[in-house]
């Protein structure tokens, strides 16, 4: 090793002839090290310019999924990338000890790999300028893992180097390249005052704030970061999706703060969900208003919908409504995901009440039709005062939704009766009951929808936006068809929310619900 | 020596049953290297109970078709219309370490890492295109762009994907020469730098878009319309790793790789590329790139695609 090292500071010295030294030097140590049967560079020169893609280097690297393996597995994929990343451009950029230090390819940069890169004064990125192009092969570069960790490159070296170089290819030192990866447009934390916590989850808070700038109130869920996994999938998603969904029946994103090890959204606040909506005024709505919140929950969905997002966990925790009767659809994060959990991670259970039998069966096939059988649920819901299939377990949620509707058969339902999940259970073969027995209050038309809703076959739902001009609107009149996307339906005079009939004056204890509030926000 | 190196896809062996899933996974693929299996089953011991998906309904017959007749053409426009506003612009122009071939090893790299994990090619679309749009905001070190490599492929799973592949996989990827906290820190910071605009169009979509229009069209061939679009799907994923189609949009890509696939397919009602709207020197020059791709990759692509689809082509065939 030593003799190496000598060779090396004395090729650093020499830079004229640093290339070949380097593949000669790093030649000889694999001869040493007697570890290599396997020469063959991973990627071919020669390559015409205008593709830099995969060419031999896939080849390689799947080529050796079949072949038995006969070469070190690292020269499979081509030693680390960090080390390609050293190829040369218009100079050789001798990127060694660093990659080496982090790589570790051997024992010995192991240990050295323990000491953190960040902590390695970074000799990254050593150019030596004005050389003719020549390009490193894989062979060099993987060779060059071989190296020892422990090279350093003379004092002043590298200072020499940069200062002759042009400022573009300059390599940055550790710290700049820090600095020049933290100087992010932060949202302000001082904008927005916390007020009262509305509840609390696994990966979020959400308090009540208020806006300084606007005065407005406002909802800020606050995400935790600090995760093994990093950032929740849930963040990433209703985030990423919230930014480009615009629309009077959803949920409002205002702001992104990232503060130390969180994240808060600050939403648009809202006093109440449809569950404690339904709740405060006995279970008793105005059926003029269930027709105003499911024309809203359709109108925001088909929004969704035409843009290919999902909803995929809408329930009235989800729906929040203001006092204007404005209901907006919220909590976005299992949105676009394949499947839909029926535990978060912490083990908490997901409610299985407004879930499709096709999604309890387990199919993870679905598209826009998932949403829509939900809406059939918290539509029946709203009208009758009770949840329509309240199971506790997917078991129980399939049996209650079975009694109701009858069993389903391969008539009823093709391809049912082949499927294990289904079989398994052995339901009893209930028949379907008029609809109209357990809402009362719903008239013919609304009775019509609501089963248009509750198909088996999630082919056979009613979509959101067909739905919405379903004759059961009809009495809302034609102008709520061709308002702009961002404006309120009670923009429109003729829309005018009512008295529901069970509604407490009193005002309802905000304390008392505290708990349940806004529990979906949290997951 | 063997200790570290980032042996990509030998051997996870949990991976099998969700390799399997979704996209056909070529025979290659399936088999690994025998003496990393080991190493690999004792760095990850995690993956070793990965839990198994219950067995899924049988794919409903006409949900997809039925959710695309009623939103099918609305997807296209709301997608088409975000695409100049996710295209990267330039991202290796103002970057000092990072060049077009590493670029080009990092995708390749990423390629069998995504089928290894058994993630979708949406998935894999979303990483290259959060990788360049975060490579055309911030320098990128070299020694890190691996890591950057992994943290797109993370922040694109944690999208779309029902099991994202766990951070602790994803570091063993990369032989442990990362830290839980500088993927941590680095997914941070591309999340904020993007300020969460993640929801790309894919060539993934597009893809899947046009399939749908052929099949909808008088007297389709379902058969050819399904080998087009494999086909197409691995032309595509070549097409991610090559910097020189980063100017090209996702739909341009797509229907030139159907187009493409059609013609080395010889098919009979080949896909009416008219319909993507784009003009046709447009749809020859990036029909023409795909192909000088596709022949200096003849000997990869076939490791990209189902036996039978290749056995369709004679081109491919002869390649091999």
């Amino acid at each position: 090793m030593k003799k190496f090292k000598r060779r090396l500071s004395l090729t650093l010295r020499g830079s004229q002839t640093i290339d070949e030294s380097l593949s000669e030097l790093a030649e000889q140590m694999t001869i040493e090290e007697n570890s290599s049967k396997d020469n063959e560079p991973i990627v071919k020169n020669g390559r015409p310019p205008t593709s830099h893609s995969m060419h031999s280097f896939l080849h390689q690297y799947t080529g050796s999924f079949k072949k038995p393996p006969l070469r070190r597995p690292h020269s499979v994929i081509g030693g680390s990338l960090g080390s390609f990343m050293a190829m040369p451009r218009n100079g050789s950029r001798l990127d060694i000890v660093h990659e080496n230090l982090k790589m570790g390819s051997d024992g010995e940069s192991d240990q050295a790999s323990g000491t953190s890169s960040d902590e390695v004064q970074s000799p990254t990125g050593v150019c030596l300028r004005n050389r003719i192009h020549r390009r490193i092969s894989m062979e060099d570069l993987n060779k060059r893992l071989s190296l020892p960790a422990d090279i350093r490159i003379p004092d002043g070296y590298l200072e020499k180097l940069q200062i002759n170089s042009p400022p573009f290819d300059q390599p940055m030192s550790r710290r700049s390249r820090r600095a020049s990866l933290s100087e992010i447009g932060f949202g302000k934390m001082e904008t927005y005052i916390k007020l009262e916590k509305l509840g609390e989850g696994t990966y979020a808070t959400v308090y009540k704030g208020r806006s300084k700038l606007t005065e407005n109130l406002v909802a800020l869920k606050e995400i935790r970061l600090e995760h093994e996994e990093g950032a929740p999938c849930t963040a990433i998603r209703e985030v990423s999706l919230l930014k480009d969904l615009k629309h009077a029946n959803i949920v409002t994103l205002h702001d992104i703060v990232h503060t130390d090890k969180s994240l808060t959204l600050v939403f648009e606040y809202l006093d109440k969900d449809l569950k404690q909506y339904m709740d405060d005024c006995g279970n008793i709505m105005s059926m003029h208003n269930v027709k105003l919140f499911l024309y809203q929950i359709l109108r925001g969905l088909a929004y969704c919908h035409r843009r290919k997002v999902l909803h995929r966990d809408l329930k009235p925790q989800n729906l929040l409504i203001n006092e204007k009767g404005e209901l907006k659809l919220a909590d976005f994060g299992l949105a676009r995901a394949k499947s839909v959990p029926t535990k978060t991670y912490s083990n908490e259970v997901v409610t299985l009440w407004y879930r499709p039998p096709d999604v309890l069966l387990g199919s993870s096939e679905y598209s826009t039709q998932i949403d829509m059988w939900g809406v059939g649920c918290i539509f029946f819901e709203m009208a009758s005062g009770r949840p329509l299939f309240p199971g506790s377990t997917v078991e129980d949620e399939l049996h209650l939704i079975f009694r109701l509707l009858g069993t389903p058969c391969q008539e009823t339902w093709p391809g049912i009766s082949s499927t294990d999940e289904f079989r398994n259970y052995n339901f009893p073969k209930y028949k379907p009951q008029p609809l109209i027995n357990h809402a009362p209050r719903l008239d013919t038309e609304g009775i019509e929808l609501i089963a248009k809703f509750l198909q088996y076959e999630s082919k056979k739902r009613i979509s959101a936006e067909e739905a919405m001009k379903h004759a059961y609107f009809r009495s809302l009149g034609t102008r709520i068809h061709t308002l702009p996307e961002s404006v309120s339906i009670f923009s429109l005079k003729e829309i005018q929310l009512q008295k529901d009939p069970g509604f407490r004056n009193s005002a309802y204890p905000e304390t008392g619900h505290g708990k349940n509030r806004r529990q979906s926000m949290l997951f | 020596m063997e200790t570290c190196l980032p042996a990509v896809p030998s051997g996870r062996p949990a991976a099998g049953g969700r390799g399997a899933r979704g996209r056909a996974v070529p025979p290659a693929r399936a088999a690994r290297h025998g003496d990393g299996g080991e190493r690999a089953a004792r760095m990850h011991p995690a993956t070793a109970g990965t839990p198994r998906l219950p067995l899924p309904l049988p794919a409903a017959p006409g949900t997809e078709l039925q959710a695309f007749r009623d939103y099918g053409e609305s997807w296209y426009r709301s997608r088409k219309g975000l695409e100049s506003r996710f295209q990267p612009r330039e991202p290796l122009a103002r970057q000092p370490q990072v060049t077009a071939e590493a670029r080009c090893k990092l995708v390749s790299w990423l390629i069998p890492v995504h089928r290894h994990f058994g993630l979708s090619f949406e998935a894999l679309c979303l990483t290259v295109n959060t990788l360049d749009r975060f490579l055309a905001t911030t320098p990128v070190a070299a020694d890190c762009f691996q890591l950057l490599g992994v943290t797109a492929l993370l922040i694109a799973s944690k999208q779309v994907e029902v099991h994202p592949p766990s951070v602790k996989e994803l570091l063993a990827l990369c032989c442990g020469a990362f830290s839980v906290q500088q993927l941590r820190n680095l997914e941070c910071i591309v999340l904020l730098r993007l300020g969460f605009d993640l929801s790309a169009p894919t060539i993934s979509f597009f893809l899947e878009h046009f399939s749908q229009v052929r099949l909808q069209a008088q007297g389709a061939d379902a058969a050819e319309a399904a080998d087009a679009r494999i086909l197409a799907g691995g032309i595509a994923e070549l097409s991610l790793a090559d910097y020189a189609f980063i100017g090209y949009t996702p739909s341009l890509l797509a229907a030139g790789s159907l187009g493409l696939a059609d013609r080395l397919l010889g098919h009979r009602c080949p896909l009416d590329l008219r319909i993507s709207g784009y003009p046709e020197e447009l749809l020859r020059d990036c029909m023409e790139q795909l192909q000088l791709l596709v022949s200096l990759n003849g000997q990869s692509l076939p490791l990209l695609l189902p036996p039978e689809v290749v056995q369709k082509c004679p081109w491919l065939r002869g390649g091999r």
